[in-house]
């Protein structure tokens, strides 16, 4: 039985076999960078993800001998259209890579949250680098920013300049911050205007209260971004559950679920852009005054710490 | 492009681990000091031990979690 580590390697040979760009990240990327013990899923960078290159791809993984099976999964799965990936969506399958196999869950992201550029680890570059990896954990679940604090940790003889933007230990954060020179500093800080307070900081107490306030707001606009997926999702999931010929996700070939898919989303209306819809600043407004109100803070506090719009919702 | 000037995977300070084990938990931390190897000999045989959770869990409840059809 091959387990989902096997899997992992199985499918990413296939992938850079097939000339497709890729790059491991979330779980499995964590448990190459030895901060995440258990995960099954695969998640994946897959910048063409829209492209009919990529759907060729899984059509040519089921005329494989042994065969292997792809489907879609139940829900969340937008179809592998570039009119959905480029704008945020990710994409869910199953694949089972031999007759017996366990089903193997393969997430795909084509424009990764907070992620401006794909970096590949140095060590292994099928896995995504610290800095993105950490760029994805910024979410709205506690779980993730232990993560997120660690890989800043790892950077900080790697590349200092990437160890200040995610480091969330206070005493470590100023010790970086001290041996950094001037213009490490200065760049720094363009994308974490928290570091602008480090000058003046009265101590690690005065800086943990900074750092909450600032990953309140990261986690807020997660909130705020992950419920506008999930609600055109549920809008379309149910017009799309009414109708008699609902079948999902069915037993054919990936391309018929393709085929499938795409129509429904054609006739039931899956919002392509959720993020362009609802505004990108209003959502971080949206998101700011919400901070704001969970952390008991003012205004003017949060925008000493407010990254730009481009950081969080790029 | 890549990010790191330090290919190889380096020892950490004590610190690194204390890090770890305040925020994660000493399991973790005790987990994380083995090496790449051992880190997946280990979950491989967590894989073919044990039905660990779909990391994912954020599916609107309505859906089952993304597990079952809907």
């Amino acid at each position: 039985m091959t387990t989902p580590l096997g899997f992992m390697k199985s499918l990413t040979t296939r992938l850079a076999d097939a000339g497709l760009p890729f790059a491991v990240t979330s779980g499995m990327a964590c448990v190459f960078y030895g901060l995440q013990q258990t995960t099954k899923d695969v998640d994946i960078v897959l910048p063409d993800a829209g492209e009919p290159r990529v759907l060729d791809f899984f059509e040519a993984l089921e005329r494989e001998m042994p065969r292997w099976r792809v489907s879609y999964r139940p829900v969340f799965a937008a179809p592998l259209d570039r009119d959905y990936m480029e704008h945020g969506w990710t994409s869910h399958l199953s694949l089972w890579d031999e007759p017996n196999s366990a089903e193997h869950h393969l997430d795909i992201f084509c424009r990764p949250p907070r992620v401006i550029e794909l970096e590949r680890s140095a060590e292994n570059p099928i896995f995504a680098s610290r800095h993105v990896v950490a760029m994805m954990k910024r979410t709205n679940r506690d779980r993730d920013w232990p993560i997120v604090g660690a890989l800043g940790w790892q950077l900080k003889e790697r590349h200092p300049a990437q160890a200040l933007l995610h480091l969330q230990d206070p005493q470590s954060l100023l010790d970086v911050w001290e041996v950094s020179p001037s213009d490490v500093r200065t760049n720094a800080a363009e994308r974490r205007p928290l570091l602008r307070l480090l000058p003046d900081t009265r101590g690690v107490d005065d800086l943990s209260a900074w750092l909450r306030l600032e990953r309140l707001l990261w986690e807020t606009v997660n909130e705020e971004r992950y419920r506008l997926y999930e609600s055109a999702w549920r809008t379309f999931y149910r017009r799309w559950r009414l109708d008699d010929s609902f079948e999902w996700p069915t037993s054919e070939a990936i391309r018929a679920q393709h085929e499938r898919l795409r129509e429904a989303v054609r006739r039931f209306g899956l919002e392509r852009d959720p993020l362009g819809a609802a505004g990108r600043e209003e959502i971080y407004e949206r998101a700011a005054c919400r901070a704001i109100v969970r952390a008991d803070s003012t205004r003017a506090k949060l925008e000493r710490v407010r990254p730009a719009l481009q950081e969080v919702l790029p | 492009m890549s990010d790191e000037t330090a290919p190889p995977e380096s020892e950490y300070p004590e610190a690194y681990y204390e890090y770890l084990a305040r925020t994660m938990g000493e399991q973790q931390a005790a987990w994380a000091r083995l090496s790449r190897e051992e880190r997946e000999t280990e979950l491989t045989l967590l894989h073919l031990t044990s039905d660990s959770p779909d990391d994912l869990a954020l599916w609107p409840p309505e859906l089952n979690g993304g597990r079952l059809p809907g």
